[in-house]
Protein backbone atom coordinates (compact mmCIF):
# COMPACT_ATOMS: atom_id res chain seq x y z
CA UNK A 1 0.00 0.00 0.00
CA UNK A 2 1.22 3.35 -1.02
CA UNK A 3 0.61 5.81 1.79
CA UNK A 4 -0.46 9.54 1.52
CA UNK A 5 -0.27 12.54 4.05
CA UNK A 6 -3.12 14.88 4.09
CA UNK A 7 -2.77 16.84 7.04
CA UNK A 8 0.47 18.67 7.43
CA UNK A 9 1.14 20.25 11.47
CA UNK A 10 3.38 23.26 11.09
CA UNK A 11 4.93 24.07 14.19
CA UNK A 12 6.40 27.37 13.49
CA UNK A 13 8.24 28.10 16.93
CA UNK A 14 8.15 26.74 20.16
CA UNK A 15 8.18 30.36 21.69
CA UNK A 16 5.08 31.01 23.33
CA UNK A 17 4.41 33.79 26.11
CA UNK A 18 2.05 31.65 28.12
CA UNK A 19 2.73 28.89 30.11
CA UNK A 20 0.12 26.09 30.03
CA UNK A 21 0.86 23.51 32.58
CA UNK A 22 -1.52 21.47 30.17
CA UNK A 23 0.71 22.45 27.29
CA UNK A 24 2.17 18.99 24.99
CA UNK A 25 4.83 20.55 23.84
CA UNK A 26 8.20 19.02 24.39
CA UNK A 27 9.58 19.61 28.02
CA UNK A 28 12.72 19.05 26.46
CA UNK A 29 12.77 21.29 23.31
CA UNK A 30 15.29 19.85 20.66
CA UNK A 31 18.70 21.76 19.43
CA UNK A 32 18.98 23.66 16.05
CA UNK A 33 17.59 27.10 14.64
CA UNK A 34 14.16 27.66 13.44
CA UNK A 35 13.54 26.91 10.00
CA UNK A 36 13.73 29.97 7.75
CA UNK A 37 10.95 31.29 5.45
CA UNK A 38 12.72 29.80 2.39
CA UNK A 39 13.14 26.70 4.06
CA UNK A 40 9.39 26.62 5.02
CA UNK A 41 8.47 27.62 1.68
CA UNK A 42 9.96 24.64 0.49
CA UNK A 43 8.31 22.56 3.38
CA UNK A 44 4.77 23.46 2.08
CA UNK A 45 5.21 23.04 -1.62
CA UNK A 46 6.89 19.33 -1.28
CA UNK A 47 4.12 18.69 1.34
CA UNK A 48 1.41 19.60 -1.39
CA UNK A 49 3.54 17.32 -3.96
CA UNK A 50 2.96 14.30 -1.72
CA UNK A 51 -0.97 14.97 -1.49
CA UNK A 52 -1.32 17.07 1.78
CA UNK A 53 -4.19 19.29 0.90
CA UNK A 54 -4.18 21.02 4.53
CA UNK A 55 -2.01 22.78 6.65
CA UNK A 56 -2.52 23.99 10.34
CA UNK A 57 0.08 26.67 11.48
CA UNK A 58 0.81 25.91 15.12
CA UNK A 59 3.93 25.92 17.88
CA UNK A 60 4.50 27.11 20.69
CA UNK A 61 2.43 30.35 19.59
CA UNK A 62 3.04 30.88 15.74
CA UNK A 63 2.42 34.69 15.75
CA UNK A 64 6.02 35.38 17.20
CA UNK A 65 7.09 34.59 14.06
CA UNK A 66 7.47 38.07 12.10
CA UNK A 67 7.03 36.01 9.01
CA UNK A 68 3.55 34.92 9.88
CA UNK A 69 1.93 36.61 6.52
CA UNK A 70 4.67 35.38 4.03
CA UNK A 71 3.91 31.40 5.34
CA UNK A 72 0.41 31.50 5.54
CA UNK A 73 0.99 32.70 1.63
CA UNK A 74 3.50 30.63 0.59
CA UNK A 75 0.94 27.76 2.16
CA UNK A 76 -1.75 28.68 0.67
CA UNK A 77 0.25 29.48 -2.61
CA UNK A 78 1.18 25.70 -2.35
CA UNK A 79 -2.42 24.88 -2.40
CA UNK A 80 -3.26 24.20 1.19
CA UNK A 81 -6.55 25.05 3.53
CA UNK A 82 -4.91 26.91 6.19
CA UNK A 83 -5.88 26.97 9.47
CA UNK A 84 -3.83 29.01 12.37
CA UNK A 85 -4.06 27.39 15.60
CA UNK A 86 -2.86 30.28 18.24
CA UNK A 87 -3.47 31.60 21.77
CA UNK A 88 -4.39 35.42 20.08
CA UNK A 89 -1.14 36.46 21.70
CA UNK A 90 -0.15 39.22 19.07
CA UNK A 91 -3.46 39.17 17.32
CA UNK A 92 -3.81 42.61 16.64
CA UNK A 93 -5.77 44.61 13.81
CA UNK A 94 -2.89 44.81 11.25
CA UNK A 95 -1.69 41.74 11.86
CA UNK A 96 -5.35 40.32 10.59
CA UNK A 97 -5.90 42.06 7.96
CA UNK A 98 -1.86 40.86 6.73
CA UNK A 99 -3.54 36.97 7.31
CA UNK A 100 -6.35 38.12 5.44
CA UNK A 101 -4.62 39.38 2.56
CA UNK A 102 -2.62 36.22 2.53
CA UNK A 103 -5.25 34.32 2.28
CA UNK A 104 -6.07 32.49 5.74
CA UNK A 105 -9.07 30.53 6.17
CA UNK A 106 -9.92 29.86 9.44
CA UNK A 107 -8.61 31.10 13.18
CA UNK A 108 -8.49 28.85 16.14
CA UNK A 109 -8.12 30.78 19.32
CA UNK A 110 -7.78 28.98 22.96
CA UNK A 111 -9.02 29.76 25.88
CA UNK A 112 -8.33 28.72 29.19
CA UNK A 113 -11.33 29.20 31.17
CA UNK A 114 -14.69 31.65 30.57
CA UNK A 115 -13.50 33.57 33.43
CA UNK A 116 -10.63 36.31 33.70
CA UNK A 117 -9.19 35.37 36.77
CA UNK A 118 -8.37 31.28 36.78
CA UNK A 119 -7.46 31.90 32.76
CA UNK A 120 -4.81 33.60 33.50
CA UNK A 121 -3.56 31.84 36.06
CA UNK A 122 -3.80 28.92 34.24
CA UNK A 123 -2.15 30.15 31.40
CA UNK A 124 0.50 31.79 33.45
CA UNK A 125 0.19 34.88 31.82
CA UNK A 126 -2.60 37.83 31.87
CA UNK A 127 -4.23 37.09 28.52
CA UNK A 128 -7.63 36.38 28.93
CA UNK A 129 -9.25 39.81 27.78
CA UNK A 130 -6.48 39.99 24.57
CA UNK A 131 -8.04 36.83 23.76
CA UNK A 132 -11.69 37.97 23.90
CA UNK A 133 -10.75 41.17 22.34
CA UNK A 134 -8.76 39.40 19.59
CA UNK A 135 -11.92 36.75 18.76
CA UNK A 136 -13.96 39.12 18.47
CA UNK A 137 -11.85 41.61 15.81
CA UNK A 138 -10.96 37.92 14.13
CA UNK A 139 -15.05 37.60 13.44
CA UNK A 140 -15.38 41.47 12.49
CA UNK A 141 -12.44 40.60 9.83
CA UNK A 142 -14.61 37.93 8.68
CA UNK A 143 -12.58 35.01 9.67
CA UNK A 144 -14.11 31.73 10.91
CA UNK A 145 -13.78 31.20 14.14
CA UNK A 146 -12.87 28.11 15.86
CA UNK A 147 -12.44 28.06 20.03
CA UNK A 148 -10.52 25.74 21.60
CA UNK A 149 -10.20 24.61 25.51
CA UNK A 150 -8.14 21.98 26.60
CA UNK A 151 -9.87 20.30 29.65
CA UNK A 152 -8.95 19.39 33.43
CA UNK A 153 -9.38 19.08 36.81
CA UNK A 154 -8.62 22.50 37.25
CA UNK A 155 -11.81 23.95 34.75
CA UNK A 156 -13.92 20.91 33.35
CA UNK A 157 -16.50 22.31 36.31
CA UNK A 158 -17.26 25.60 34.25
CA UNK A 159 -17.96 23.60 31.31
CA UNK A 160 -21.48 25.21 30.89
CA UNK A 161 -20.03 28.78 31.13
CA UNK A 162 -17.18 28.03 28.67
CA UNK A 163 -19.93 26.51 26.32
CA UNK A 164 -21.99 30.48 26.70
CA UNK A 165 -18.76 31.89 26.38
CA UNK A 166 -17.68 30.16 22.58
CA UNK A 167 -21.42 30.92 21.81
CA UNK A 168 -21.04 34.59 22.93
CA UNK A 169 -18.25 35.15 20.53
CA UNK A 170 -20.32 33.37 17.70
CA UNK A 171 -17.64 30.83 17.10
CA UNK A 172 -18.84 27.96 14.06
CA UNK A 173 -16.79 25.58 15.90
CA UNK A 174 -15.90 24.63 19.51
CA UNK A 175 -12.88 21.95 20.40
CA UNK A 176 -13.40 20.91 23.92
CA UNK A 177 -10.44 19.33 23.85
CA UNK A 178 -9.79 17.02 27.25
CA UNK A 179 -5.88 17.29 28.21
CA UNK A 180 -3.95 14.62 26.89
CA UNK A 181 -0.67 13.82 28.72
CA UNK A 182 2.47 14.67 26.65
CA UNK A 183 5.37 17.02 27.25
CA UNK A 184 4.09 19.49 29.85
CA UNK A 185 0.93 17.86 30.67
CA UNK A 186 2.64 14.16 31.43
CA UNK A 187 4.96 16.09 34.09
CA UNK A 188 1.38 17.80 35.37
CA UNK A 189 -1.01 14.89 35.00
CA UNK A 190 -1.64 14.08 38.64
CA UNK A 191 -2.69 17.48 39.13
CA UNK A 192 -4.50 17.76 35.62
CA UNK A 193 -6.39 14.75 35.32
CA UNK A 194 -10.59 15.07 36.12
CA UNK A 195 -12.02 13.43 38.29
CA UNK A 196 -14.55 10.22 37.39
CA UNK A 197 -17.21 12.50 38.88
CA UNK A 198 -16.11 15.49 37.19
CA UNK A 199 -15.80 13.46 33.48
CA UNK A 200 -19.47 11.65 34.38
CA UNK A 201 -20.83 15.49 35.14
CA UNK A 202 -19.54 17.06 31.84
CA UNK A 203 -20.27 14.63 29.04
CA UNK A 204 -23.87 15.31 29.60
CA UNK A 205 -23.56 19.02 29.39
CA UNK A 206 -21.52 18.94 26.19
CA UNK A 207 -24.12 16.23 24.30
CA UNK A 208 -27.22 18.89 25.28
CA UNK A 209 -24.77 21.45 24.06
CA UNK A 210 -24.32 19.46 21.00
CA UNK A 211 -27.52 19.22 20.27
CA UNK A 212 -28.91 22.43 21.33
CA UNK A 213 -26.09 24.09 19.21
CA UNK A 214 -26.98 21.72 16.06
CA UNK A 215 -26.39 23.64 12.64
CA UNK A 216 -25.07 26.86 14.72
CA UNK A 217 -21.70 26.02 16.66
CA UNK A 218 -20.54 22.87 15.95
CA UNK A 219 -19.23 20.97 19.83
CA UNK A 220 -16.41 18.70 19.33
CA UNK A 221 -15.80 16.70 22.34
CA UNK A 222 -13.02 14.09 22.70
CA UNK A 223 -13.66 11.51 25.87
CA UNK A 224 -10.43 10.92 27.73
CA UNK A 225 -8.43 7.79 26.86
CA UNK A 226 -7.69 7.22 30.61
CA UNK A 227 -11.30 6.92 31.44
CA UNK A 228 -12.26 4.52 28.59
CA UNK A 229 -11.42 0.69 27.76
CA UNK A 230 -10.19 1.51 24.45
CA UNK A 231 -7.39 3.55 23.27
CA UNK A 232 -7.61 6.47 20.76
CA UNK A 233 -6.80 5.71 16.85
CA UNK A 234 -3.73 7.78 17.10
CA UNK A 235 -3.57 9.82 14.48
CA UNK A 236 -5.51 7.76 12.25
CA UNK A 237 -2.23 5.23 12.15
CA UNK A 238 1.05 6.17 12.10
CA UNK A 239 2.45 7.52 9.07
CA UNK A 240 -0.94 6.84 7.34
CA UNK A 241 -2.33 10.58 7.27
CA UNK A 242 -0.85 12.61 8.83
CA UNK A 243 2.88 15.06 9.12
CA UNK A 244 4.03 17.02 11.31
CA UNK A 245 7.30 19.04 11.19
CA UNK A 246 9.10 20.97 14.14
CA UNK A 247 10.14 24.18 14.10
CA UNK A 248 13.72 22.98 13.60
CA UNK A 249 12.40 20.83 10.67
CA UNK A 250 12.38 17.10 12.18
CA UNK A 251 9.47 15.71 10.67
CA UNK A 252 7.23 13.72 12.94
CA UNK A 253 4.17 11.08 12.51
CA UNK A 254 2.57 13.34 15.21
CA UNK A 255 3.31 15.96 17.07
CA UNK A 256 4.38 14.43 20.51
CA UNK A 257 6.54 11.39 18.88
CA UNK A 258 9.86 12.77 19.99
CA UNK A 259 8.46 11.39 23.75
CA UNK A 260 9.63 7.97 22.04
CA UNK A 261 13.18 8.16 22.55
CA UNK A 262 14.51 5.27 20.65
CA UNK A 263 13.50 7.25 17.48
CA UNK A 264 16.02 9.65 15.41
CA UNK A 265 13.76 11.44 13.20
CA UNK A 266 15.28 13.27 9.91
CA UNK A 267 15.22 16.45 8.98
CA UNK A 268 14.11 18.35 6.43
CA UNK A 269 17.20 20.55 6.27
CA UNK A 270 19.13 17.08 5.02
CA UNK A 271 16.51 15.05 3.08
CA UNK A 272 13.50 15.60 0.39
CA UNK A 273 10.17 15.39 2.53
CA UNK A 274 9.27 12.56 0.19
CA UNK A 275 11.86 10.11 0.99
CA UNK A 276 11.44 11.69 4.97
CA UNK A 277 7.66 10.11 4.54
CA UNK A 278 8.26 6.86 2.57
CA UNK A 279 11.49 5.33 3.21
CA UNK A 280 12.85 6.95 6.68
CA UNK A 281 13.23 4.38 9.34
CA UNK A 282 10.78 6.59 11.87
CA UNK A 283 8.32 6.56 9.12
CA UNK A 284 8.32 3.19 8.88
CA UNK A 285 8.55 1.50 12.52
CA UNK A 286 5.14 1.73 13.01
CA UNK A 287 3.39 2.00 9.85
CA UNK A 288 0.67 -0.48 9.16
CA UNK A 289 0.16 -3.64 11.44
CA UNK A 290 3.27 -5.56 10.90
CA UNK A 291 5.32 -3.94 13.90
CA UNK A 292 1.98 -5.22 16.55
CA UNK A 293 2.79 -7.29 19.47
CA UNK A 294 -0.03 -9.47 20.98
CA UNK A 295 -3.19 -8.15 22.08
CA UNK A 296 -3.18 -6.00 19.10
CA UNK A 297 -1.51 -8.40 16.52
CA UNK A 298 -5.03 -10.42 16.81
CA UNK A 299 -7.47 -8.18 17.59
CA UNK A 300 -10.61 -7.00 15.60
CA UNK A 301 -10.01 -3.74 16.08
CA UNK A 302 -6.02 -3.21 15.06
CA UNK A 303 -7.49 -1.69 11.58
CA UNK A 304 -9.80 0.84 13.48
CA UNK A 305 -7.08 2.11 16.17
CA UNK A 306 -4.19 1.27 14.96
CA UNK A 307 -3.42 -0.24 18.46
CA UNK A 308 -3.57 3.13 19.84
CA UNK A 309 -0.71 5.69 20.81
CA UNK A 310 2.98 5.03 20.67
CA UNK A 311 3.93 8.18 22.43
CA UNK A 312 1.57 7.33 25.19
CA UNK A 313 3.23 3.16 25.17
CA UNK A 314 6.88 4.90 25.37
CA UNK A 315 5.46 6.86 28.58
CA UNK A 316 3.23 4.51 30.20
CA UNK A 317 5.15 1.46 29.89
CA UNK A 318 8.40 2.55 28.51
CA UNK A 319 8.41 0.61 25.37
CA UNK A 320 6.82 2.50 22.28
CA UNK A 321 6.20 -0.99 20.39
CA UNK A 322 3.07 -2.44 22.83
CA UNK A 323 -0.43 -2.30 22.81
CA UNK A 324 -1.39 1.64 24.24
CA UNK A 325 -1.71 1.02 28.11
CA UNK A 326 -5.15 2.98 27.53
CA UNK A 327 -6.53 -0.16 26.14
CA UNK A 328 -8.57 -3.01 28.48
CA UNK A 329 -6.34 -5.59 26.93
CA UNK A 330 -3.45 -3.88 27.57
CA UNK A 331 -1.11 -6.66 30.28
CA UNK A 332 -0.44 -2.32 31.38
CA UNK A 333 -3.90 -1.03 32.00
CA UNK A 334 -3.58 -1.68 35.96
CA UNK A 335 -0.88 0.36 36.46
CA UNK A 336 -2.74 3.41 34.35
CA UNK A 337 -6.25 2.53 36.61
CA UNK A 338 -3.89 2.10 39.71
CA UNK A 339 -3.16 5.94 38.86
CA UNK A 340 -6.43 6.66 37.75
CA UNK A 341 -7.63 5.44 41.33
CA UNK A 342 -5.35 7.20 43.37
CA UNK A 343 -5.39 10.71 41.47
CA UNK A 344 -9.16 10.74 42.67
CA UNK A 345 -8.30 11.63 46.21
CA UNK A 346 -5.45 13.62 45.17
CA UNK A 347 -5.00 17.24 46.74
CA UNK A 348 -3.93 18.54 42.99
CA UNK A 349 0.31 19.55 43.39
CA UNK A 350 1.58 22.57 42.35
CA UNK A 351 2.09 23.00 38.70
CA UNK A 352 4.92 23.02 36.76
CA UNK A 353 4.36 26.07 34.44
CA UNK A 354 5.66 25.65 30.72
CA UNK A 355 8.62 27.29 29.73
CA UNK A 356 10.57 28.67 27.10
CA UNK A 357 13.14 27.22 24.79
CA UNK B 1 -30.93 26.55 13.31
CA UNK B 2 -33.53 27.96 11.20
CA UNK B 3 -35.93 25.86 9.35
CA UNK B 4 -34.93 24.76 5.38
CA UNK B 5 -37.78 25.59 3.31
CA UNK B 6 -38.39 26.58 -0.47
CA UNK B 7 -37.21 29.66 -0.32
CA UNK B 8 -33.74 28.90 1.41
CA UNK B 9 -30.45 29.68 0.09
CA UNK B 10 -27.47 27.18 0.87
CA UNK B 11 -24.24 28.29 1.11
CA UNK B 12 -21.19 26.82 1.51
CA UNK B 13 -20.14 28.41 5.17
CA UNK B 14 -16.96 30.49 5.83
CA UNK B 15 -13.60 28.70 6.10
CA UNK B 16 -15.14 26.13 3.56
CA UNK B 17 -13.58 25.07 0.35
CA UNK B 18 -14.72 23.15 -2.20
CA UNK B 19 -11.79 21.72 -4.78
CA UNK B 20 -10.68 18.65 -7.10
CA UNK B 21 -7.87 16.61 -5.45
CA UNK B 22 -4.78 17.88 -7.24
CA UNK B 23 -3.63 14.26 -7.72
CA UNK B 24 -6.58 11.77 -7.79
CA UNK B 25 -9.22 14.82 -9.47
CA UNK B 26 -11.85 13.42 -6.76
CA UNK B 27 -13.99 16.11 -5.68
CA UNK B 28 -13.57 17.16 -1.87
CA UNK B 29 -14.40 19.96 1.68
CA UNK B 30 -11.76 21.14 3.29
CA UNK B 31 -12.76 22.85 6.52
CA UNK B 32 -10.83 24.05 9.45
CA UNK B 33 -10.96 20.86 11.32
CA UNK B 34 -10.09 18.38 8.40
CA UNK B 35 -11.04 17.13 4.57
CA UNK B 36 -14.38 15.52 3.51
CA UNK B 37 -14.59 13.36 0.45
CA UNK B 38 -17.61 14.05 -1.72
CA UNK B 39 -20.04 11.74 -3.52
CA UNK B 40 -21.47 12.48 -6.42
CA UNK B 41 -24.32 13.52 -5.59
CA UNK B 42 -23.44 15.87 -2.84
CA UNK B 43 -20.89 17.06 -4.96
CA UNK B 44 -23.72 17.86 -7.29
CA UNK B 45 -25.66 19.81 -4.78
CA UNK B 46 -22.48 21.72 -3.30
CA UNK B 47 -21.84 23.02 -7.06
CA UNK B 48 -24.94 24.84 -6.58
CA UNK B 49 -24.97 25.67 -2.92
CA UNK B 50 -23.41 29.47 -4.64
CA UNK B 51 -26.77 31.41 -3.08
CA UNK B 52 -27.96 31.72 -6.49
CA UNK B 53 -30.30 29.38 -6.02
CA UNK B 54 -33.10 28.88 -3.75
CA UNK B 55 -33.91 24.95 -2.73
CA UNK B 56 -36.91 25.33 -4.53
CA UNK B 57 -34.55 26.17 -7.52
CA UNK B 58 -31.50 23.53 -6.81
CA UNK B 59 -34.31 20.65 -6.60
CA UNK B 60 -35.45 22.02 -9.99
CA UNK B 61 -31.82 22.24 -11.53
CA UNK B 62 -30.37 18.71 -10.01
CA UNK B 63 -33.80 17.35 -11.45
CA UNK B 64 -33.57 18.33 -15.06
CA UNK B 65 -29.75 17.29 -14.88
CA UNK B 66 -30.88 13.62 -13.37
CA UNK B 67 -34.32 13.43 -15.67
CA UNK B 68 -36.46 12.89 -12.44
CA UNK B 69 -39.26 14.92 -10.97
CA UNK B 70 -37.79 17.74 -8.67
CA UNK B 71 -40.22 16.60 -5.85
CA UNK B 72 -38.25 12.54 -5.80
CA UNK B 73 -35.17 14.44 -4.47
CA UNK B 74 -36.42 16.58 -1.87
CA UNK B 75 -35.57 14.12 0.81
CA UNK B 76 -31.89 13.01 0.05
CA UNK B 77 -31.15 16.99 -0.88
CA UNK B 78 -33.15 17.97 2.44
CA UNK B 79 -31.21 15.10 4.49
CA UNK B 80 -28.17 15.86 2.39
CA UNK B 81 -27.95 19.75 3.25
CA UNK B 82 -29.10 18.98 6.96
CA UNK B 83 -26.61 17.28 7.90
CA UNK B 84 -23.84 19.61 6.20
CA UNK B 85 -25.50 22.13 8.15
CA UNK B 86 -25.04 20.05 11.02
CA UNK B 87 -21.47 19.99 10.61
CA UNK B 88 -21.75 23.66 9.92
CA UNK B 89 -20.14 23.07 6.44
CA UNK B 90 -23.07 24.49 4.42
CA UNK B 91 -25.57 27.50 5.93
CA UNK B 92 -28.64 29.49 4.94
C1 LIG C 1 0.33 23.31 21.59
S1 LIG C 1 -0.88 24.47 21.14
C2 LIG C 1 -0.01 25.64 20.13
C3 LIG C 1 -0.86 26.78 19.62
C4 LIG C 1 -1.18 27.92 20.59
N1 LIG C 1 -0.06 28.23 21.41
C5 LIG C 1 -2.38 27.58 21.43
O1 LIG C 1 -2.19 27.18 22.57
O2 LIG C 1 -3.50 27.75 20.95
C6 LIG C 1 -1.89 23.64 19.93
C7 LIG C 1 -3.31 23.28 20.36
O3 LIG C 1 -3.22 22.17 21.24
C8 LIG C 1 -4.01 22.42 22.38
N2 LIG C 1 -3.34 21.69 23.46
C9 LIG C 1 -2.23 22.04 24.12
N3 LIG C 1 -1.88 21.11 25.03
C10 LIG C 1 -2.81 20.14 24.93
C11 LIG C 1 -3.01 18.90 25.63
N4 LIG C 1 -2.18 18.50 26.57
N5 LIG C 1 -4.06 18.14 25.28
C12 LIG C 1 -4.91 18.53 24.31
N6 LIG C 1 -4.78 19.68 23.62
C13 LIG C 1 -3.74 20.48 23.94
C14 LIG C 1 -4.02 23.92 22.52
O4 LIG C 1 -5.12 24.39 23.27
C15 LIG C 1 -4.07 24.36 21.08
O5 LIG C 1 -5.38 24.38 20.60
S1 LIG D 1 1.94 27.22 26.57
FE1 LIG D 1 -0.25 27.33 26.05
S2 LIG D 1 -0.37 28.94 24.54
FE2 LIG D 1 1.79 28.32 24.63
S3 LIG D 1 2.06 26.71 23.09
FE3 LIG D 1 1.53 25.67 24.96
S4 LIG D 1 -0.70 25.46 24.88
FE4 LIG D 1 -0.15 27.02 23.38
S1 LIG E 1 -5.74 -4.82 21.69
FE1 LIG E 1 -4.77 -3.33 20.35
S2 LIG E 1 -6.04 -3.27 18.49
FE2 LIG E 1 -7.24 -4.29 20.11
S3 LIG E 1 -8.48 -2.65 21.04
FE3 LIG E 1 -6.60 -2.82 22.26
S4 LIG E 1 -5.18 -1.35 21.32
FE4 LIG E 1 -6.83 -1.68 19.83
Amino acid sequence: MKYRPYLLLAELTYRCPLHCPYCSNPARYPDGRELTTAEWQRVFREAAALGVLHAGLSGGEPLQRADLPELVGAAREAGLYTNLITSAAGLNEARLGQLKAAGLDNIQISFQSDQESPANRIAGAAMHRVKLAAARMAHAAGFPLTVNVVLHRDNIDRLEEIIALAEELEAERLELANVQFYGWAFRNRAGLLPTRGQIAAAVPVAARAKQRLLGRMRILFVTPDYYSDRPKPCMDGWGRRFLTVNPVGEVLPCPTAKEIKELRFDNVRDHALDWIWHESAAFRRFRGTEWMPLPCRECEFREVDFGGCRCQAALLAGDAGVTDPACALSPHRERLTEFVQAAQSLEAPDFAYRQNP
Amino acid sequence: MNALTDQSRAVLARGVRLRADPLSGEPLLLFPEGILPLDATTHDILLRCTGDLTLAGLLLALSEEYEVEPDELRTDVVQCLTHLRQEMLVVW
